[in-house]
């Protein structure tokens, strides 16, 4: 229901991705892993149009748009079907909570505000912090900000969300709240392409893996076969290097520790 | 300092304030208003790239911020009717003090926006906001409070940058001074005076700006 074919980006000489695609069924996670200057947050921005691609064409419920044209009305309606939740959570430093998840709904969106707020208070709730709806982002923490920023995604009720290592800017014991709030989004059901570093979520949460290096897609499997059985020897190589729960083998002095 | 000089100055006093109520200020906050709306059309105008509006707004800021105001005050009242445009002294002074105010604010209005991070722009594109609602709404906003205080210094100046207008007939506070020493010669006492108006003007807006931010600062 919703892919990406043939994505092309380059920055200057510098390939960022080279002719990448990617198909994602309803209610797939995928979890985008793969090293650092990889390309994979570049294709998450291309695909939220906050980078224009070099070539591309991206495919939404049956409509499709090109990755390096497209026109304000179809942009307006795009950005009404995906959500994207960012690093550094980027919440509107003027707007309480209830407000950051309600602007899109009443200026974008011209919803009325009563049906606006409505809304927005019953997200704030699903993500835990309806205590919290008329605090400014300054007086919330990074993990409370950025679950504040889950909900202004899911505003519009998205065909599909984003995630931008969405706890990559977080203090260890505050990435959990976080990565609870989008497991629960999984087990609803939604459909989510989440680049990250967290293995263990990689592992528990997503349905799907996508392995990327230099700008390419090197393995795409289930999560159960990437983590067990990887295909490719540079995704071996990864896993055993980045991972602590892979039992005795491919451990490195370290994290035997 | 005798008892006929404390007495005029009593007298005085009420006449230089009362200029400074009807025309000082006026102009002033007609002056500022203005010119803070043209500071954020020519930073916005920047940020966004609009190419031959861009090349024109940095021309209008080159020549404003390179003349002395007194000339451009000259030649908008002395040098226009020439060409059959006339102002009266106030809106003459008007022109050229918002001309000023947006040349000067606009540099610090456009430092105040990119200090706002770019990624709350780019938050109001997947919010499904087009760039100037995202101006309007969130970045602007942001960006005033940031201004504030650098923006308040301005209006300061501009308070007591209004006596320039003395030299195109506009009765205001320091022409006030001048009109009534011309007729007692006590030239020294009521130019005293009319820099004591400047000072409670000028006083009483710091007091104001203060209470601001500290109003502002309790909103974040």
């Amino acid at each position: 229901m919703f892919s990406l074919r043939n994505v092309n980006k380059r920055f200057g000489d510098n390939v960022v991705l080279n002719n990448v695609s990617l198909d994602v069924n309803q209610g797939d996670v995928v979890a985008v892993l793969g090293p650092s200057g990889s390309g994979k947050t570049t294709l998450l921005r291309c695909a939220g149009y906050l980078t224009k691609a070099d070539s591309g064409t991206l495919t939404i419920g049956g409509r499709q748009y090109d990755m390096n044209k497209i026109s304000g009305r179809d942009l307006r309606e795009y950005r009404k079907r995906v959500g994207f939740v960012f690093q550094t959570f980027n919440l509107y430093g003027n707007k309480t909570a209830l407000g950051n998840v309600t602007l899109g709904l009443r200026v974008a969106q011209k919803m009325p505000k009563e049906e606006a707020e409505k809304i927005g208070k019953a997200l704030l709730e699903r993500v835990g912090l309806g205590d919290r709806m008329d605090f400014y982002p300054s007086k919330l923490s990074g993990g409370q900000q950025q679950r504040v920023a889950i909900a202004r995604a899911l505003a519009t009720n998205p065909e599909v969300i984003f995630f931008d290592e969405p706890t990559s800017a977080l203090d260890p014991e505050l990435t959990g709240e976080v990565l609870s709030v989008i497991r629960q989004l999984a087990d609803e059901g939604r459909t989510m392409i989440v680049v990250t570093h967290e293995m263990e979520f990689a592992r528990n949460v997503a349905t799907r893996v996508v392995f990327m290096e230099d700008g390419e897609i090197v393995e795409e499997n289930t999560a159960g076969e990437f983590f067990t059985n990887p295909q490719k020897e540079r995704t071996k190589a990864f896993i055993s290097r980045s991972s602590s729960w892979t039992g005795g083998e491919g451990k490195t002095p370290e994290q035997n520790q | 300092m005798n008892e006929r000089i404390v007495t005029e100055l009593i007298e005085s006093f009420g006449k230089l304030f009362m200029a400074g109520i009807k025309v000082s200020i006026p102009l002033t906050l007609a002056s500022f208003s203005a010119g803070l709306l043209i500071a954020f059309f020519v930073a916005l105008v920047q940020i966004a790239k609009i190419p031959v509006l861009k090349f024109l707004v940095r021309v209008y800021v080159w020549i404003i911020r390179c003349t002395p105001m007194i000339v451009q005050l000259f030649i908008v009242y002395f040098g226009l009717p020439t060409v059959g445009i006339r102002f009266s002294p106030f809106v003459s002074a008007w022109i050229v003090m918002s001309l000023s105010v947006g040349a000067y604010c606009s540099e610090t209005v456009r430092a105040a926006i990119d200090s706002v991070p770019v990624g709350q722009l780019e938050a109001c594109y997947c919010d499904g906001l087009t760039f100037w609602q995202a101006m309007i709404h969130v970045v602007v906003p942001q960006a005033l409070r940031t201004a504030f205080p650098p923006l308040s210094n301005s209006i300061i100046g501009l308070v007591k940058d209004t006596s320039l207008a003395y030299n195109v007939a506009l009765v205001e506070i320091l022409a006030t001074a001048q009109r009534i020493a011309s007729r007692t010669y006590d030239y020294f006492w009521l130019y005293l005076e009319a820099g004591l108006i400047y000072l409670i003007f000028c006083s009483v807006l710091t007091v104001i700006q203060r209470k601001a931010e500290e109003a502002l600062e309790r909103r974040r």
